[in-house]
């Protein structure tokens, strides 16, 4: 299904969509919307975690996951990542798709977008376990995911450059420069050879972004997992 | 276990536990659903953390080493806990996995142990079609692979045949003998009997009491019976007599020739009695021994048998 709203955002609202589009920092938006489309497909893949750790919930598999002799941070390290590696098996074949479309490509540039595209994955995994040990209630999680979804790519270079997002408000634009979906989309199409058009001058700012975003949310769910995940009260 | 509690809100679901449990022994923790057997496991286990008290496992304590008691333990959990993963194969290779046997070791030992729990002929089924019965058996299967120092298993044969019961309790009894701990969580009284060498009894939370399955039928005063049938009527001096005996706890004449006592040390006493009716020219037409059970034995020190605890609980 994902594979089929893809294609047909491609084929049908991007290729349309940049008929009407004619902004002078980007030069070919269809392009531009290519990569970001890719990066919020990622995004949602790598969401879908959070739902899994409902069903273990479901299935009492937590207790013997927590059982196992290894450690907590082992535990949510391994979670995240391997949520990161799976949403990057379900999207890889749509990115070789974007990167079709898209066209050229600079070797290192492109390696370097992809391990922050990992990066980004694996932090998006971990964000998701997060929220989900938190929230501890599917149906809360499910809409609290949904209004996520809605601001954090709303408010992200994913669909539109930076400055387009700065001249409609200047806060969209303060929350877009430091939104790791900017940081992953732009990095995407840097590694794409598409230069002219990232957000920000430098990209390692917003490899550092990531890295950070990565890290954050990897600690942040450590201590979550182990507070929050014991005690029932799942729902 | 010291002071082990845990509170869900104001509900005590473990209550002041304090238990050893020694080295190399079978403990059958006996009680009914919802007496806090599953819940001292799981804080064992590190799972869950205790509200107050700690217990000590192997020489870590659960609350400031985890990391390594879980080192110590395996555990069979009361419901299968089938991955995402697909067949029991792959259920008990990634548990093999994760505890740390290495790829040349882990292959022999899937098979042998899969065979051991007679799943080896359906280790590509997927889980979700097994029925209860196999899915406890890969359950037994991942504590059985991993040899654990301290082995935890809750409820392992509910849901199984009685076979398919023998087989695992010999299994478990193989594990012992191999130098493990045991702890056996359960609500089975004849499971606790057979294999427990001391049974702790657990009710709303607390320890009643724990010994080794004898003693316990022992504390019950007057838990033996014996009932002796006579081919002539009971001369009242040998009633008498018999009521005079300390370890006659009471006597009922049921008919003119038939008697029944309530005895205390068993052993000791029967003996003696039958001497008695020797010595009296008092011919017997039969004897019939019963000892007290561990439902006796619950029913002593809770005063409800092990069902109306458990409709009690619900």
């Amino acid at each position: 299904m994902r594979a089929i709203w893809f294609v047909s955002q491609i084929a049908f609202f991007g290729l349309i969509a940049s008929r009407m589009i004619n902004v002078t920092a980007v030069a070919d938006y269809f392009r531009y919307y290519v990569g970001g489309l890719s990066v919020m497909t990622l995004y949602s893949a790598a969401i879908f975690i959070g739902f899994d750790i409902y069903e273990e919930a479901e299935h009492g598999v937590f207790e013997y996951l927590l059982s196992l002799p290894v450690s907590r941070q082992q535990l949510v390290l391994g979670r995240s990542i391997g949520g990161g590696i799976r949403s990057f098996i379900y999207v890889g074949p749509l990115i070789a798709i974007s990167l079709y479309v898209m066209g050229g490509l600079n070797p290192i540039a492109f390696l370097i977008s992809l391990f922050a595209l990992f990066l980004f994955s694996f932090g998006v995994s971990g964000m998701s376990i997060t929220i989900a040990v938190m929230i501890k209630s599917s149906d809360r999680f499910d809409i609290f995911m949904g209004v996520l979804d809605a601001l954090i790519v709303r408010l992200s270079t994913a669909m539109y450059p930076l400055a387009v997002v700065q001249a409609a408000n200047p806060a969209y634009g303060g929350i877009a420069a430091f939104n790791p979906v900017s940081f992953a989309a732009d990095l995407f199409r840097w590694g794409t050879g598409i230069p002219t058009i990232i957000t920000l001058d430098n990209p390692l700012w917003p490899v550092l972004g990531i890295v950070a975003f990565f890290g954050f949310f990897t600690l942040f769910g450590v201590v979550i997992y182990g507070k929050r995940i014991e005690g029932g009260s799942w729902r | 276990m010291q002071n082990l509690t845990k509170k869900f809100g104001n509900i005590a679901a473990v209550d002041h536990l304090d238990l050893d449990v020694e080295e190399g022994e079978i403990l059958g923790l006996l009680g009914p659903n919802g007496a806090g057997k599953t819940t001292v496991i799981l804080m064992l286990a590190t799972v869950i953390k205790p509200t107050e008290g700690t217990a000590t496992v192997g020489n870590y304590d659960i609350r400031k080493q985890p990391d390594k008691v879980r080192g110590l333990l395996g555990i069979g959990f009361q419901e299968p806990k089938m991955l995402w993963v697909a067949t029991p194969w792959d259920v008990v290779n990634w548990h093999a996995k994760v505890c740390g046997l290495s790829t040349s070791d882990r292959k022999q030992r899937v098979k042998d142990v899969l065979s051991a729990v007679e799943m080896w002929d359906a280790r590509h089924k997927g889980v979700h079609n097994l029925s209860g019965g196999m899915r406890k058996r890969v359950e037994m299967a991942k504590v059985l692979i991993q040899r654990p120092k301290i082995a935890i298993v809750d409820e392992p044969t509910a849901q199984i045949d009685i076979v398919g019961k023998h087989r695992i309790w010999n299994m478990l009894l193989e594990l012992r003998d191999e130098g493990s701990t045991i702890i056996l969580a359960t609500n089975e009284l004849y499971e606790a009997d057979q294999l427990s060498d001391r049974v702790g009894i657990l009710h709303k939370g607390k320890l009643l009491v724990c010994d080794t399955p004898k003693k316990l039928k022992d504390s019950i005063v007057g838990g033996d019976l014996m009932d002796i049938q006579l081919e002539k009527d009971a001369p009242p001096k040998l009633i008498e007599e018999l009521k005079g005996m300390k370890e006659v706890v009471d006597l009922m004449q049921v008919k003119p020739t038939s008697i029944r006592l309530y005895l205390n040390k068993v052993e000791e006493i029967v003996p003696k009695i039958m001497t008695l009716f020797s010595n009296r020219e008092v011919p017997i037409t039969s004897v019939r021994m019963s000892e007290p059970s561990l439902d006796d034995v619950f029913a002593h020190y809770t005063g409800l048998t092990i069902e109306e605890a458990q409709k009690d609980k619900e």
